[in-house]
C-alpha cells in the first residue's frame, strides 16, 4: 500500500512537471492539456471511486499550488469531484471499452476546465473571459483525448504493479 | 454499505477541505500560508523543471506547437505586408530623415534608463491555460525582489511576483492581471497599457484624441515613478480602434517578445528613474502634513521637508 502511494505520488509528479516543463513547447491552439486532471480520470476508471477521490483531491491539490493567481482549492475541488463521478460510472462500462475511457476523457477535460475557469470567474479573476475558458475547455478536452489512451495504459501498469490492496477495492 | 458509507463521508471531507482552501487563501491576501506552500513547492521543482526544461526545448522548438504553423503563415503574411509598407516608407528621404530621429530619441531614452539587471533562464510555465506566469531560474539570493521588472533583449516581459531563494515567479506582460504605465515612442503622449492573454496588448492613452498610427512604437513609462524604468519596448501598434462612450481608445499593441519561445530573460533590479520633476508652480499646501512614520521614498521625504518649512515660514509671517 505505501509502494502504491508512492508510485501513484510520483506519476502525479511528473505529470505536473511535464505539464509545466515540457507541454509549453506542444501546445494545441495555445493550449496545454490537463495531464493531473486525466491522470486522475484514469485511476477513478482503473479503481473506482475511493481511490478517485484520494488521487484527484491529490493531483488538484498540486495543480492549485503551482498555479499563481486563482485561489488554491478549485482545482482540488474539480478533480476531487471528476475522480468520484468517473469512479461511480465504472461499473456501467464495458471493461475492454476503448470508446468510453476516450469519450469520458474528452468530457471530464472539457467540463473540468470549464468548471475550473467558471469557479475562478465567480471567485473574481476577472481575467477569465468566457470565450477564452470555451476555447479552452474544447482545446483541453480535444488534448487530453488525445493523450488518454498513453496515460491510460500507463496508469493501468502502475495499478497492476502494485495493487490496491484493503477498502475501497469492493466499490 | 460500510465502504459506500466511507468514500460517502471522504467525499465530503475533501469537498469541505477544497472549500476551507479557497476560503483561507482568498481571505489571506498575498502572503497567507498557502502562498509560502505555493512557494515551496516552486523551489522544489525548480531544479528537475530546468533539467526537463533544458532537454525537452530543443523538440518543442523544432516541432512547435500544431497552432504554430497557422500562426507562422499567419506571421508571413502580415510580415510581407509589413515589409510592404516599409518599403513603400523609404523610398521619401524625408521619411528615413523622420524615422532616424525617432530612433535617436528611442535610442537616447533607452541609455537614458540606466537599468542594471540579473539574468536568469526560464524554467516552467504555469500549470493551467489561464494564466500566463513563468518559473526563472534566480531567486532571493541573487537579489532578486517582488514587482521588479522583467525584461529580454526584445523588450518588457513581465513583472516577478513571487521570491524564493532560487527561484521566482514572473507575471508576463500578456497576462490579463498585468497593467504598467506605457508612453507612445515618439509623441510621449502617456497611457496604460494592459495584457490581454492571447490577444494583442491594449494600451490606453490618457487623451483619446491623440494621433496614434498602425506601426507605431510603445515603451514603457516611468510616469507616477511607477515599478518600470521608463523607455523599455513593449509592443508595436497593430490596430487603433474607435474612441468609445466612456472616451477611451483603445489601441491594440502587438508585444515584441514572443512569449512562446521566451528563453533568456533579465530581471531589473536598479531603481526606477524618476521620470518627472516635481511641479514648481504647484500652489500652496493649505494644510500641514499629519505627522505619521517616516516614508521611505526619498523623493517624498524631501518634499515633506519642504511643505514643513514653508509651513514653518507661514507661522512666522502671520503675527
Amino acid at each position: 500500500m505505501i509502494l502504491r502511494v508512492l508510485a501513484v505520488g510520483l506519476l502525479l509528479v511528473t505529470a505536473a512537471l511535464l505539464q509545466t516543463a515540457l507541454f509549453p513547447f506542444l501546445t494545441l491552439a495555445g493550449f496545454r492539456p490537463d495531464l493531473l486532471l486525466l491522470v486522475t480520470v484514469a485511476i477513478g476508471l482503473r479503481d473506482g471511486p475511493l481511490p478517485g477521490l484520494r488521487v484527484g483531491f491529490a493531483a488538484g491539490l498540486l495543480t492549485d499550488l503551482l498555479v499563481s493567481q486563482s485561489p488554491v482549492g478549485i482545482a482540488a475541488l474539480i478533480t476531487t469531484l471528476t475522480g468520484f463521478i468517473v469512479g461511480l460510472a465504472r461499473p456501467y462500462l464495458a471493461p475492454e471499452s476503448v470508446t468510453a475511457p476516450v469519450i469520458i476523457a474528452f468530457v471530464t477535460g472539457l467540463l473540468g476546465t470549464a468548471g475550473y475557469g467558471v469557479l475562478a470567474l465567480l471567485l473574481g479573476e476577472e481575467r477569465v473571459a468566457p470565450v477564452m475558458l470555451l476555447q479552452a475547455s474544447v482545446a483541453v478536452g480535444l488534448y487530453n483525448t488525445v493523450l488518454a489512451p498513453v496515460v491510460l495504459a500507463a496508469v493501468r501498469r502502475l495499478s497492476d504493479r502494485f495493487p490496491l490492496t484493503g477498502p475501497g477495492l469492493l466499490d | 454499505m460500510f465502504l459506500r458509507r466511507r468514500v460517502r463521508i471522504l467525499l465530503v471531507v475533501l469537498v469541505l477541505a477544497s472549500l476551507v482552501l479557497v476560503t483561507v487563501d482568498f481571505r489571506s491576501g498575498g502572503d497567507g500560508p498557502l502562498d509560502r506552500l505555493r512557494g515551496g513547492v516552486t523551489s522544489l521543482l525548480r531544479p528537475v523543471q530546468d533539467g526537463l526544461t533544458t532537454v525537452v526545448r530543443p523538440i518543442g522548438d523544432s516541432f512547435g506547437g500544431l497552432g504554430e504553423l497557422l500562426r507562422i503563415r499567419a506571421d508571413n503574411e502580415r510580415l510581407r505586408e509589413r515589409v510592404e509598407v516599409l518599403e513603400q516608407r523609404h523610398r521619401s528621404a524625408a521619411d528615413i530623415q523622420r524615422e532616424n530621429a525617432e530612433l535617436r530619441e528611442l535610442l537616447a531614452m533607452r541609455e537614458h534608463t540606466g537599468v542594471e539587471g540579473v539574468a536568469a533562464r526560464v524554467v516552467a510555465l504555469g500549470p493551467t491555460g489561464f494564466e500566463w506566469v513563468v518559473t526563472i531560474d534566480v531567486g532571493r539570493a541573487d537579489g532578486i525582489e517582488r514587482d521588479m521588472p522583467v525584461v529580454n533583449g526584445d523588450g518588457l516581459v513581465g513583472r516577478v511576483i513571487q521570491v524564493e531563494e532560487h527561484a521566482a515567479r514572473v507575471l508576463l506582460s500578456i497576462d490579463p492581471n498585468f497593467g504598467a504605465p506605457a508612453r507612445h515612442a515618439s509623441n510621449g503622449e502617456a497611457g496604460t497599457v494592459v495584457g490581454r492573454g492571447g490577444e494583442p496588448m491594449l494600451f490606453q492613452p490618457f487623451d483619446p484624441e491623440v494621433d496614434v498610427e498602425v506601426g507605431d512604437e510603445i515603451v514603457t513609462s516611468a510616469y507616477q515613478s511607477g515599478a518600470f524604468p521608463g523607455g523599455i519596448p513593449i509592443g508595436t501598434v497593430a490596430e487603433v480602434g474607435e474612441v468609445t462612450a466612456g472616451l477611451v481608445l483603445d489601441v491594440q499593441v502587438r508585444p515584441f517578445v514572443d512569449f512562446t519561445r521566451l528563453h533568456h530573460v533579465i530581471v531589473v533590479t536598479s531603481e526606477p528613474v524618476a521620470d518627472l520633476p516635481p511641479f514648481e508652480d504647484a500652489p500652496e499646501p493649505e494644510f500641514t502634513p499629519p505627522p505619521g512614520p517616516p516614508t521611505v521614498d526619498g523623493d517624498e521625504a524631501e518634499s515633506d521637508a519642504e511643505a514643513g518649512d514653508e509651513g514653518a515660514d507661514d507661522a512666522e509671517a502671520a503675527p
